[in-house]
């Protein structure tokens, strides 16, 4: 279906792609992989027509192609799903899908009758029940999703490519989404799968492409791969390399959260942190993990229960009494709640801790640079110095600027929501060696994480929850896939 | 590709200094087509005009960075020069009616603050709302016709010079200095900057970010108020419309001077140099003899020009 030969693409100062190549075939799932900066973007723009390869051809469907435009790309049948959908918030799901093909009617008026037919038999084609005449506004991420595939399928989409489609939903959404596109393959639609998941890489895809570096390093069969092999094509080196070694002795007990309850999302959870150790809290989201280490942190209400810790009990929290008491908290939304955008890597250091770079309120903006220098060779954070901005920075830099700040007020515990979301695989590998570092000097780390590797790999102790209750705490042996999957997905297990 | 690397520099340039590049060339221009325009006297007037305007626009940067907007500021001048010639209007009331003045805009920067924070209302609705309010408790007030007299005090702050330099403008530079030192070298400044520059964040941070963004509203309305005092002495009648179109022209004054309406982006002098703009741009009119409605059109011409150039900015 598609076939890409020898294509090289620079942007001023960057070789984005050096004489890559992809073939996919119709009625296959193909995954394509690689750390951020790889080229994946870069190649999916090409093929969608938003980019012009300064080398190579693209053959598609049997003719080679020269798109000099997105519509044009569209028009052959390309489709491809963006990370950030392309909705419109206050129009219908029938107007959404039909978006630039509107039905036409009398007096080329709109016949709305027929755009609503139609967008139900586009959704019934997809077995999903969502009401066309619903505002998108009002639907849930996952189902938003399933419109921007319906748009693809009206135009008779012979290539559809998703860019990291499960970074927004979870769970059996996730399955459902799967179920779909294998129904799509099994029509006959080529697919370029886009993601950081492995594992769902392997649930889905029949072949796998490789690139490092903006260039190509293999395609292989999945069923003939196996899961380290895929992370050494990617990163150069080998999976046993990313974690680093457990702690055999934790210390004393420095948090203990007692029955906390949080309105319609947590129940009476109780947990202990420890000096010296990586507890993880997983589950499935939405389970309230999220909301408990808020509650802990003063970024949610507690309705219920109490906060234990340096020998003072409190029963409501601010974040700002937290960070006083030596709690850090890393969000999972970087961009939304952890960093201000449009400032500097030193402002965005000093931010939890002003105190440290002022005295009797005037701030010292040498002593803020000092820190930032410092912090940034501390974290080996890549960035332009201390007044370059963090908007530009890739995700693994940008989570970077968020623990140097963090540990640097963190006295007792740092909570990390989410760590590696959206940071590729040699950034995580870092992550993790930073996150047992931070233990070793005697913190008490707390990490919630949705990748079952991370947390098997990673933690000392794990908590399980779901919906809204503590359902397991493991250990050691007892830390395994199986378990934590029980007690995510079933009854009190414990 | 080539093409635009070589670009960018110059786009730099143009953001960065593209409010002085025409500032200097409106004045330029103006100094050639009209030598008065650079005559003591002209200078004299146009700082003296620039002062009330000047103030208001540190008052309004401030609400700006933190997300907001202030639209109430107006009505709060206008009342406060309402309230200036309320007394016998002599120098004896100087002090009371600064009292009452500033409380009204303070009380009024409070009530803002108060609903944009903790109800959560739109900053548009509800300066919208205190800027009508107020108006209309004036109009009560007054009954349509306000009288008496400006204490003498106000009309030499507002109207007098000291060796050419007006006494408004003054109290403009000192103010602009004490608040720009507050944003850039204290830790309140680099709060109003985390609140505006991501709210959520700066909550999660420790920042009380709804008492930083209640303060703003309650500087920006004290200020309005001490502009609004000044300006009755640069008229020296009461007027129901004291202060009329400020509250769009600080606005445009702030934004021309790049502050980002997005919030957490700009500064004071930044908002006055477009404040500069605007008075050069009026002052401009007049000297060249065009018609007085041509300050209007001009003035959109001169919105759409720094829109163009700041667009692309965030």
């Amino acid at each position: 279906m598609l076939t890409i030969s020898k294509v090289s693409k620079s942007f001023p100062g960057v070789k984005a792609l050096s004489n890559v190549q992809l073939e996919v075939k119709a009625g296959e799932i193909h995954a394509l992989v690689g750390e951020n900066g790889a080229g994946k973007s870069t190649l999916t723009r090409i093929i969608a027509g938003v980019h012009k390869p300064d080398e190579g051809t693209i053959e598609f469907d049997g003719e080679i192609v020269h798109w000099d435009s997105p519509a044009a790309a569209k028009a052959a049948g390309i489709h491809v799903i963006y990370q950030e959908f392309v909705l419109f918030p206050n129009l219908t799901v029938a107007e959404n899908i039909f978006l630039g093909h509107e039905r036409r009617g009398f007096l080329n008026g709109i016949d709305h009758g027929r755009t609503r037919q139609d967008a139900l038999d586009l959704l019934n084609r997809l077995g999903v029940s969502i009401d066309p005449d619903a505002l998108v506004s009002e639907l849930s991420v996952a189902d938003q999703q399933m419109v921007e595939i319906a748009k693809a399928l009206v135009h008779k989409v012979k290539l559809l490519i998703l860019d990291e489609p499960t970074a927004v939903i979870a769970g059996h959404e996730v399955e459902l989404l799967f179920g779909r596109l294998r129904a799509l393959r099994d029509d006959g639609v080529a697919i370029i799968y886009i993601s950081h998941r492995l594992e769902e890489i392997f649930d889905l895809c029949d072949r796998v492409t490789v690139f490092k570096d903006g260039q190509f390093v293999a395609t292989e069969t999945l069923a003939e791969m196996t899961n380290d092999r895929l992370v050494s094509l990617m990163v150069g080196r080998d999976m046993s390399e990313l974690f680093p070694p457990k702690s055999s002795a934790p210390g004393p007990v420095v948090l203990t959260a007692t029955n906390i309850s949080v309105k319609g999302r947590v129940h009476s959870a109780s947990l202990e942190l420890r000096a010296g150790e990586i507890t993880a809290l997983s589950g499935m989201v939405g389970a309230g993990r999220t909301e408990l280490a808020m509650a802990i942190f003063g970024g949610l209400p507690m309705i219920g229960g109490q906060v234990a810790i340096g020998g003072e009990t409190f029963t409501r929290m601010t974040p700002s009494l937290a960070i006083e008491k030596g709690i850090g908290l890393l969000t999972e939304d970087r961009k939304g709640q952890g960093l201000a955008m449009l400032t500097d890597v030193a402002t965005n250091i000093s931010a939890s801790d002003l105190g440290s770079v002022s005295h009797k309120g005037w701030l010292n903006h040498g002593r803020e640079k000092e820190i930032a220098v410092s912090e940034i060779a501390n974290y080996r954070i890549a960035c332009r110095g201390p007044q370059g901005a963090v908007l530009t920075m890739s995700g693994g830099n940008q989570q970077k600027v968020l623990v140097a700040r963090w540990a640097r007020t963190s006295k007792k515990v740092i909570i990390m929501d989410e760590p590696t979301r959206g940071v590729d695989v040699g950034a995580k590998a870092e992550i993790y060696r930073i996150m047992r570092d931070l233990a070793d000097r005697g913190l008490a780390v707390l990490m919630i994480s949705s990748e079952m590797p991370e947390v098997i790999g990673l933690a000392d102790r794990v908590y399980v929850m779901r919906e809204g209750v503590i359902t397991a705490e493991l250990r050691g042996d007892e830390i395994a896939e199986n378990r934590i999957i029980q007690a995510a997905t079933q009854k009190r297990a414990s | 590709m080539a093409h635009t690397e070589q670009m960018a520099p110059a786009r730099d340039i143009l953001r960065t200094y593209g409010i002085h590049i025409v500032l200097a060339a409106l004045i330029g221009v103006t100094a050639i087509l009209s030598p008065a325009f650079l005559s003591g006297n002209n200078i004299s007037n146009m700082l003296l005009q620039a002062a009330p305007l000047g103030i208001v626009v540190i008052g309004q940067v401030l609400v700006i960075l933190v997300r907001g907007l202030d639209l109430s500021v107006a009505s709060v001048m206008a009342t406060a020069a309402v309230v200036a010639t309320t007394f016998s209007g002599q120098d004896s009331d100087a002090f009371p009616v600064f009292v009452v003045a500033m409380l009204i805009g303070l009380a009024t920067g409070l009530v803002n603050g108060l609903l944009i924070t903790k109800r959560n209302v739109s900053p548009f609705l509800v300066t919208l709302a205190t800027m009508t309010l107020l108006q209309g408790m004036r109009f009560a007030y007054t009954q349509g016709a306000p009288s008496g007299n400006v204490p003498p005090i106000y009309r030499v702050l507002g109207s007098q010079t000291f060796y050419g330099v007006p006494y408004n403008l003054m109290i403009l530079v000192v103010l602009a200095t004490v608040f720009s030192v507050l944003l850039h070298k204290t830790t309140y400044g680099r709060q109003v900057y985390l609140t505006g520059g991501n709210p959520v964040m700066a909550r999660l941070v420790g920042i009380h970010a709804d008492r930083i963004t209640i303060a703003s509203y309650v500087i920006s309305g004290g200020l309005a108020a001490l502009a609004g005092l000044i300006y009755s002495g640069f008229v020296g009648i009461v007027d129901n419309w004291v202060g009329r179109g400020f509250e769009l022209d600080s606005i445009v004054a702030a934004v021309m001077g790049g502050v980002a309406l997005s919030g957490g982006r700009g500064t004071i002098l930044g908002g006055l140099f477009g404040a500069a703009i605007l008075v050069v741009v009026f002052n401009a009119v007049l000297m060249l003899g065009m018609p007085i409605e041509f300050q209007i059109i001009i003035k959109g011409i001169v919105i759409i020009a720094a829109a163009a150039i700041y667009v692309r900015r965030a």
